[in-house]
């Protein structure tokens, strides 16, 4: 009570807080209600499935990388089935590709759908939420009847596409498609026009196109900042040589910059998939052969996921499983802007900053082992020590 | 005696005000979710989330005074129920009266915000402690221009040269005889409405329980019995308020049966457009809060003032 009114306090958010789906730790000192400092603590939910991969084969990891995401799931398993087709020295047929891009872009479209969702909740405008989320109904239809799940389409197999675009799903892409693009117009123009949500998002957490460089930010946060940074144009991978995607810049670089990039990215795709589904290439659905066992060999494989590059390192010794797959996520490419950003802004405008990445904590969490110089013993965690510690560990807190 | 203690407990005050805030409260929740395209709760649920709570075990945080802790809901709770022992409670006379019980129910009406932010301010919380900042700062913002919109019609009648009174009971007969002010005085009628919902904390004033910044605000560190009193306060706020504004700016009391339904009809048309604007705006900032109600609200009721004066001068 009696404190200065300069005390500076602490106001820790996560790893359980309302504002983050996911557990995230991060700590804003704030004087009164501005942050003057940041700091983030990531790796809550470490899973361990790069190391699950190595104890998989080739076709068992690719489901598991599926699961590494429960919004982007289709562009992880591409990411892998492209590198490791590479490493076989497989072709993919055209139509398989093109399908494989389909469900990219409605993966796109319905990532983007549900961020602007949760977005909308995070600045307490919870009917733009309900609204979108109402509307994400209709792209995970669609996915449905393509593949028959919602979230998990397991659409790839090694060397191709586990199911041909029927016309049943190609009406029914071609009619909801239709109906989203007039809903997204709908929703640019409430964000770019209703003056309570400007507030707090125009202006909001601005990042020049130089910082964007700086941090090495990745995706529409990226591209919100005139850094024209698409995977999809820059190394096209599936069918995006034949059937490219047109690149969304804007140079504000603040939030509103942020959700419009985001918003016109959903306007290209739905472009893109229209154009996909008219000039979808006539063909087989999966290559001739894919082996059990790859050559030894290492192959990075990159593509763009809704919230940016995202990167994979595959190493191959010759047998039936990967030796190395090695994830890494735009979550962590982008993670570095919130800490700089929310300097000086308000303690308000902190979980919107966040939202604005996009972040996906529990793709992108990794066991990391910091070694400080000087004090390295050397020693080397192997499988069995780590089997053991964790054993001794449990033992010892239940006792 | 037996009929001052009735309408104490029971009718208009007391047991019924509560269930009627409840309702008041399912009125709101409901039309807000099929605003947003959600289906909303059946109509019993605040009184089953208030009769869960009001049973559940109350935690008492470490390193707050437990008298505080305790005794905060209970007076805010005391404040609401007195404070609608003033007002017209549906149409019908208020149950005590006394000249200057219009400034008095506005005080304490004050008395919930007051006690929630206090209940924050008085925990270790540092959610608590932000929240119950921000609670302090909006009731600076708001609390100027939404007394003031309340006086207008007693000072609009005054300058008139018509019966005027800072006697809520009286104050509304007199009106009754007027047009509505809300047609006469229609900028003050917005700021009143405007500044019940800065009140209540209603979105876009939702700043203060700002769940994705703060989780709870003030009173994050509630649950049990102490967080179900202050529900309850707030619902009987609701109502409280939304007579109040209603008997001033939409016509008084009129006398008869009909007229307390007509009344009570109004206050829910007064609630579907609160409901309205909730579910149109997002949440303002603390910092853009104040900004509108002393940039904005302040202005516009001393303009409403202003013009008064002339009309007064000129006649």
């Amino acid at each position: 009570m009696n404190a200065p009114a300069t005390e500076r306090f602490v106001v820790p958010i996560g790893p359980q807080h309302p504002a983050l789906k996911e557990p995230g730790h991060f700590e804003f000192t704030v004087e009164g209600e501005t942050v003057v400092d940041a700091t983030v603590r990531l790796g809550y939910a470490h899973r361990g499935i790069e190391k699950g991969a190595e104890g998989r084969n080739w076709t068992q990891t690719l489901y598991l990388i599926e699961r590494i995401c429960g919004i982007c799931s289709h562009i992880h398993s591409t990411a892998y089935a492209v590198g490791v087709e590479q490493l076989a020295e497989v072709e993919v047929p055209a139509r398989a590709q093109a399908i494989r891009e389909i469900i990219c872009e409605l993966e796109r479209v319905h990532s983007h759908l549900l961020w602007l969702g949760v977005a909308a909740h995070d600045a307490g405008f919870d009917t733009l939420f309900m609204y979108t989320w109402r509307d994400r109904e209709t792209v995970m239809d669609i996915l449905e009847t393509m593949s028959g799940n919602r979230v998990h389409y397991s659409a790839n197999v090694l060397g191709g596409v586990k199911f041909d675009l029927t016309d049943e799903s190609a009406v029914a892409i071609l009619k909801g498609v239709e109906f989203l693009e007039e809903r997204t117009h709908h929703y640019r123009k409430v964000v770019s026009e209703d003056a309570f949500f400007l507030q707090r998002t125009r202006g909001v957490g601005t990042m020049t196109h130089a910082e964007a460089l700086a941090l090495g930010v990745v995706g529409p946060t990226a591209r919100a900042s005139g850094v024209a940074r698409d995977v999809r144009l820059d190394a096209p991978y599936v069918a995006y040589a034949d059937f490219p995607a047109r690149i969304q810049l804007l140079t504000a670089g603040d939030l509103e910059a942020r959700f419009l990039a985001r918003l016109d990215e959903l306007l290209d795709s739905f472009r893109l998939i229209r154009v996909l589904v008219a000039g979808l290439p006539a063909g087989e659905l999966t290559a001739k052969r894919m082996p059990r066992k790859l050559k030894p060999g290492e192959v990075i494989s990159r593509v763009e996921a809704p919230r940016g590059e995202l990167f994979y390192y595959i190493r191959s010794t010759g047998g039936e499983q990967p030796d190395r797959v090695k994830v890494r996520t735009p979550t962590l490419c982008n993670m570095g802007s919130v800490i700089t950003q929310t300097i000086g802004h308000n303690l308000a405008d902190v979980p919107m900053i966040l939202v604005g990445i996009d972040p996906c904590f529990s793709c992108n969490d990794r066991a990391v082992t910091v070694r400080r110089a000087g004090d390295d013993n050397g020693r080397a965690w192997a499988w069995a020590d780590l089997r053991r510690y964790g054993i001794d560990y449990y033992r010892r807190i239940r006792n | 005696m037996t009929r001052d203690l009735i309408n104490l407990l029971f009718f208009p005050a007391g047991l019924g005000l509560i269930a009627a805030g409840l309702l008041y409260q399912w009125v709101d929740r409901k039309l807000l979710a099929r605003f947003q395209n959600r289906l909303g709760p059946r109509w019993f649920q605040p009184f089953a989330d208030a009769l869960k709570l009001l049973g559940k075990e109350e935690i008492h945080p470490a390193g707050s005074s437990a008298f505080l802790f305790a005794a905060l809901p209970v007076l805010a709770l005391a404040g609401a129920l007195t404070a609608a022992l003033y007002v017209p409670l549906f149409g019908l006379a208020p149950v005590f009266s006394f000249p200057g019980d219009l400034i008095v129910t506005l005080y304490l009406m004050s008395l919930l915000t007051l006690c929630i932010g206090l209940a924050g301010a008085q925990t270790r919380d540092r959610f608590s402690l932000a929240g119950a900042l921000r609670v302090f700062t909006q009731m600076f913002a708001y609390e100027a221009p939404f007394i003031l919109a309340l006086l207008s019609p007693a000072v609009a009648l005054m300058l008139a040269g018509q019966p005027s009174s800072w006697q809520i009971g009286e104050l509304v007969l007199s009106a009754a005889g007027q047009p509505w002010f809300l047609l006469t005085l229609p900028i003050t009628f917005v700021v009143a409405l405007v500044g019940l919902m800065g009140k209540l904390e209603l979105p876009p004033f939702d700043a203060p329980e700002a769940e994705t910044e703060i989780v709870a605000g003030a009173l994050t560190e509630y649950s049990g019995r102490g967080l179900a009193l202050f529900s309850l306060a707030r619902a009987v706020e609701l109502v409280v308020g939304l007579t109040l504004v209603t008997a001033l700016y939409l016509g008084g009391i009129g006398a008869g049966p009909l007229a307390a339904v007509l009344f009570t009809a109004k206050t829910i048309g007064l609630l579907l457009i609160v409901v309205v604007l909730q579910t149109l705006l997002a949440r303002l900032r603390i910092d853009q809060t104040v900004n509108l109600w002393w940039r904005l609200g302040s202005v516009l009721v001393l303009a409403q003032w202003l013009l008064l004066l002339i009309f007064r001068v000129l006649r």
